[in-house]
């Protein structure tokens, strides 16, 4: 079996490695794809979607379906995480430990058991030890405001400068995980939970999504921004500019709630209550 | 023309700390004394290099150009921040795993 699965690797590898040597060389200028397509791009960008930069015009707007359905991919892995990972929640609770805040003595429920303690005065505690270490947790608490406003500005400053939807939203979702690896993950539960991470990548598809049905409904095609200039008080080309910043801030919903919702399924063993 | 020197200075000195922190990061015996360039002089090598290029763009003097120079000095106030907690929190992993820090004699690792 082995040696079967290394010669279809090998074929498979090989044809692979046939197949470039029929590429038009690296950066050919005669190459079919920048001879038409390219140039197309480059040259009518700024004047029919008043975008600077048109890597965002291309992945937004002409190759609008490109961009959705990879953003429902995103979603479908999220999805496929929770149902491989997720543990229903047991009828019995598990065993838990509870620290006294002002004694430091530690209490252990077993398994089953019900206790109703003053959650004031008792705070919930892993059953590993973890370290807790002031600096790390000092630095990441002062610096996580400003990662967080940073992937807002990749978000919205896409148009003009490298950026997007997914590179903005990669920055959100790693704000949210770098407080969970520096504190606890009780505490990034605290600020984002399973429902909101989850709600959030199906609404980041739904907007993108939605963009399109509402230009359809509009009386243009799909995902034809254009469209949203009957809404908008502005022309047709900035009303394409306007569908594209609407179009990266669904695609960022969806990357950020994604990528915190697989984290805290893989960090907590899909039980959502301890972790890291 | 003084502008400039100043900038070359800055330049220079700059990569002569990532030169050493490269170095170091070569050369040391252990994890512990190889994280010690790593920290300290890439992060005071990235300082002088931005530095210089905010001196640089500053000239001439408009409100635009000041305000790119304020941002290059926010990268050197967050690279101040975060690098030397990440090379903390990496020894202090490593010291939790209980990995002995290098002796006198010992062989390199």
């Amino acid at each position: 079996m082995k040696t079967l699965g290394l010669i279809i690797v090998g074929l498979v590898g090989a044809v692979l490695v046939s197949a470039t040597v029929n590429f038009p060389p690296f950066g050919d200028p005669e190459s079919p794809a920048s001879l038409h397509v390219s140039p197309r791009y480059l040259e009518k960008t700024l004047e029919e979607t008043a975008v600077p930069n048109a890597v965002t015009s291309v992945l937004a707007d002409y190759r609008g379906f490109d961009t959705m359905f990879e953003t429902t991919v995103i979603f479908c892995a999220g999805v496929a995480c929770f149902l491989l990972l997720r543990v229903p929640r047991r009828r019995l609770p598990r065993p838990r430990q509870y620290r006294h805040r002002l004694t430091g003595l530690t209490f252990r429920i077993k398994e089953g058991g019900e206790v109703f303690l003053p959650l004031r005065e008792f705070e919930p505690v892993d059953s590993i030890w973890t370290p807790h270490d002031f600096i790390i947790e000092k630095v990441c608490r002062y610096l996580i405001p400003f990662i967080q406003l940073f992937g807002l500005y990749v978000i919205a400053h896409g148009h003009h400068s490298p950026g997007g939807g997914f590179q903005g939203g990669v920055i959100l979702g790693a704000s949210i995980i770098l407080l969970s690896v520096s504190h606890s993950l009780r505490t990034a539960l605290k600020r984002m939970g399973e429902k909101i991470s989850a709600l959030f990548s199906p609404v980041g598809v739904f907007i993108f999504a939605g963009t399109g049905v509402l230009c359809l409904g509009l009386g243009y095609r799909f995902l034809d921004y254009q469209a949203l200039a009957t809404l908008l008080p502005v022309g047709p080309i900035m009303a394409r500019s306007y569908g594209i910043l609407l179009v990266e801030v669904g695609v960022g919903m969806a990357v950020m709630g994604t990528m915190v919702w697989i984290f805290k399924n893989l960090a907590s063993r899909g039980r959502y209550d301890e972790g890291l | 023309m003084v502008i400039d020197l100043i900038v070359i200075f800055c330049l220079a000195v700059g990569l002569i700390f990532f030169a050493g922190g490269t170095l170091g990061l070569l050369r040391f015996p252990d994890f512990y004394s190889r994280l010690h360039p790593a920290g300290k002089l890439d992060t005071m090598g990235s300082f002088l290099i931005l530095l210089g290029s905010a001196i640089h763009q500053l000239f001439p003097l408009t409100l635009s150009t000041v305000l790119s120079g304020l941002k290059l000095m926010l990268i050197v106030v967050f690279v101040f921040l975060a690098s030397p907690t990440a090379t903390h929190a990496i020894v202090d992993a490593g010291f939790r795993a209980g990995l002995e820090p290098w002796k006198k004699g010992d062989p390199r690792r």
